[in-house]
């Protein structure tokens, strides 16, 4: 990672472009910018970004593709500009591989929020250790404990392997599929109810405040997501 | 069918056929034996009966036995009978006439009945095929009552309908009738509380008679399964039960059947209008939320990044364009509203054609910005009509010429004024009108193949500028040029001066 982080901006909107490069910029990211999904791929290769922020209406290809073909050769992060509202996209780009989204209209905090958060997830990977911590929470991925303050929490396996599951991917939206898929296995990704009764149980059982989670964070209709830092809007 | 004047020649060719027999038995043929001769007279007996009347044959049996009586038993020349014998060969006479042409009687009436049964058939069918190619819903039942009337060539046939508190009649035929309501009332109840068929009457219940004035007219539930949903009424020729009752069945499949095309239409209408609501929104959501971000976006770059003033004024200039994309929306949403309320109010007066081209070509200056106009205006002569709807409806078509042609083209814009109106062209150098775009190009949230997967773009300008000079009793087409690209052209009907000396003049 050099000094100066890479952004590759991809929006056909050139009013977006014009807005959010300069936004970009002035944070002290470098930054390139494509307005198809054809130049986001030739650029993705040409220029390795540190993160593509990636918007799905595209002229030519869907964003959704986009997001897969750039996830085949790459882990680069990608945040998705979505502007449908419809939740189907979003979900199928972060099944597809993309890490997190932004619905528009944003403002600038909520995006450059999660480039920082995307940056962070991709720091901390490369220096991925036995354990984790974030707050007073402390994994030991090794021996299989879990410990909040000074005291240690009992989890049963299921608890341990989705605590696990999303603190690997920690700042990264996990859809509901995708947890099922990985924790239940493929047969039980059309059954959230497994998954919202575990989140339960796990949030009582880790979460200062069950009822306000900070770490195991829902993203409404789309998944979850493990937080670490800076609380995001 | 035997007339009475076939019945008298009948009747003349049967008794000169005994005088002819009685002839030739006394003068030329004498015979002894009377046996002989009876046969003979039966044979002609039979012929005459199986071929005519009953009362022809009767008349004839009893002339024969006169004659019989009179030449050839004996005594002879006189009418006594001696042998109580020849009574019976008179009995015998009548006997066979009646046997034989009850029998023929009976044969003629079965074979007349059957030509008619085949011609009501024929009518039947010829309706039911008629039935079949009648689309139009609306029309429908009104083409239906024409088509009885004329297949059956009745006098008067009309469909009653129930509705809630009324009849609705679709009638037709040479008379028209007034069929009184609460009769129809009453003959539908009684029709919904019996279904059976009646065997003897071979029809089924619910037939009815009704009198208006002089004439009775026939009242036939139509049925479909059981369930009455309306009568048929018919004056005129007299037509089978039978017959009226399979006509009814027709009628009531009819009737059906364009019950469930104006439905079929109907569901078809609401699912387009299911489809236009969705499309909106996603493409309201886009136009909204794209300008909505860079806004935003651009508002705090301003507010919290060092900039420089080159990058604060393009900062400034992206809040601009994008707040003019936002009111250009915000202002096609209330012109469809208005067109849509038919609430677009007209005010002519003169005006240059070439000040229309420019306060449209004002109006989408922002969306024009990549694009060179071409403008020629020949002759520039004043006409009287709307100027701000024409402009506005211009406008719409520039800015569409510039979403579907490449940046950096040029577009040109021809007006001239003609002797009915003003007429304006508006060329591009896209990529043409795709075949499949031409049927829908004007609708609201049409939007072109290629455009399909841009997400800019409401597909609201052309219905718009079709609405407005609809407003204006203008219309619009398009179609694509021969040079390439797709040319639009604008027309509407105006007072045209001659010269400009007279424009003046009038002003």
């Amino acid at each position: 990672m050099t000094a100066q982080p890479r952004i590759l901006l991809v929006d056909d909107e050139v009013s977006i472009q014009r807005a959010v490069a300069p936004l970009l910029r002035s944070r002290g990211y470098h930054v390139d910018v494509a307005a198809t999904g054809a130049e986001a791929l030739t650029m993705a290769d040409d220029s390795t970004p540190d993160l593509i922020v990636l918007d799905l209406g595209l002229p030519d290809l869907e964003g959704t593709e986009v997001a897969r073909r750039i996830r085949a050769k790459s882990k680069v992060p990608i945040v998705v500009l979505s502007a449908r509202g419809s939740e189907a996209d979003k979900v199928n780009a972060l099944d597809l591989g993309a890490d997190d989204y932004v619905t528009k209209p944003f403002g600038p905090e909520e995006l450059l929020a999660r480039i920082r958060v995307a940056l962070r997830r991709v720091i901390a990977d490369s220096q991925e250790t036995g354990s984790f911590r974030a707050g007073d929470l402390t994994i030991d991925y090794d021996r299989r404990r879990v410990v909040v303050g000074d005291a240690e929490i009992r989890l049963t396996p299921k608890e341990f392997e989705l605590l696990s599951l999303l603190a690997r991917n920690h700042d990264r939206v996990l859809t509901h599929r995708a947890i099922l898929k990985a924790v239940w296995g493929p047969n039980a990704v059309e059954q959230p109810e497994h998954l919202w009764t575990l989140v339960g149980q796990l949030r009582k059982k880790i979460e200062p405040d069950p009822a306000h989670p900070r770490y195991l964070v829902s993203e409404p209709w789309v998944g979850y997501r493990f937080a670490t830092g800076e609380p995001v809007t | 069918m035997i007339s009475r004047r076939s019945e008298v020649s009948h009747l003349l060719l049967a008794l000169a056929s005994i005088a002819l027999v009685t002839l030739i038995y006394t003068r030329w043929l004498p015979v002894s034996s009377a046996a002989t001769v009876s046969t003979t007279f039966l044979l002609v007996v039979l012929i005459v009966a199986a071929t005519s009347r009953l009362r022809v044959a009767v008349i004839t049996s009893l002339a024969s036995m006169v004659l019989f009586n009179f030449f050839f038993l004996p005594p002879l020349g006189t009418l006594t009978i001696a042998d109580p014998q020849n009574w019976i060969a008179l009995f015998a006479f009548l006997t066979v006439s009646l046997i034989a042409s009850n029998l023929s009687a009976v044969a003629r009436a079965r074979t007349e009945e059957a030509v008619g049964r085949r011609d009501e058939m024929a009518r039947l069918f010829d309706l039911s095929r008629d039935v079949l190619v009648i689309t139009d819903s609306r029309q429908a039942l009104s083409v239906l009552a024409r088509t009885i009337a004329r297949r059956f060539d009745l006098e008067f046939v009309a469909i009653a309908l129930p509705r809630a508190d009324q009849w609705e009649l679709f009638s037709a035929g040479a008379r028209t009738m007034d069929l009184d309501p609460r009769e129809l009332t009453h003959a539908f109840a009684a029709a919904r509380t019996s279904f059976e068929f009646d065997a003897q009457a071979r029809t089924y219940a619910g037939h009815r008679t009704m009198l208006v004035g002089a004439d009775s007219v026939r009242l036939v539930p139509l049925r479909v399964g059981t369930r009455p949903i309306g009568l048929l009424a018919a004056m005129g020729r007299p037509i089978e039960p039978g017959t009226l009752d399979a006509l009814a069945g027709v009628v009531a499949i009819a009737i059906e059947r364009t019950q469930f095309l104006e439905e079929r239409k109907t569901a078809e209408l609401t699912r387009q209008s299911e489809d236009l609501k969705a499309s909106l929104l996603a493409s309201l959501g886009h136009d909204l939320r794209t300008p909505l971000t860079a806004i935003r976006v651009a508002a705090g770059n301003i507010k919290t990044a060092a900039l420089s003033t080159e990058a604060r004024a393009e900062q400034s200039d992206v809040i601009l364009t994008e707040a003019e994309r936002l009111t250009r929306l915000f202002e096609n949403i209330l012109e469809m509203a208005r067109i849509d309320a038919g609430a677009v109010p007209t005010d002519s007066r003169w005006v240059h054609p070439s000040e229309i081209i420019a306060t449209a070509q004002g109006q989408v200056e922002q969306t024009l910005r990549q694009h060179t106009l071409s403008v020629d205006v020949a002759p520039d002569l004043p006409v009287r009509l709307d100027p701000r709807l024409t402009a506005a409806a211009l406008a719409r078509v520039l800015e569409n010429a510039a979403q579907y042609s490449p940046p950096g083209s040029i577009i040109h814009v021809g007006a001239a004024a003609t002797s009915s109106g003003l007429e304006i062209q508006v060329r591009d150098h896209g990529p043409g009108l795709a075949s499949s775009d031409l049927p829908n190009l004007f609708q609201r949230f049409a939007r072109g193949a290629a455009a399909k997967r841009r997400t800019s773009g409401t597909g609201l300008g052309l219905s718009i500028a079709r609405g407005l000079l609809a407003a204006e009793g203008g219309r619009i087409w398009a179609e694509n040029d021969s040079e390439g690209g797709s040319r639009f052209t604008i027309a509407v009907p105006a007072a045209v001066k001659a010269s400009e000396a007279a424009a003046h003049s009038s002003e």
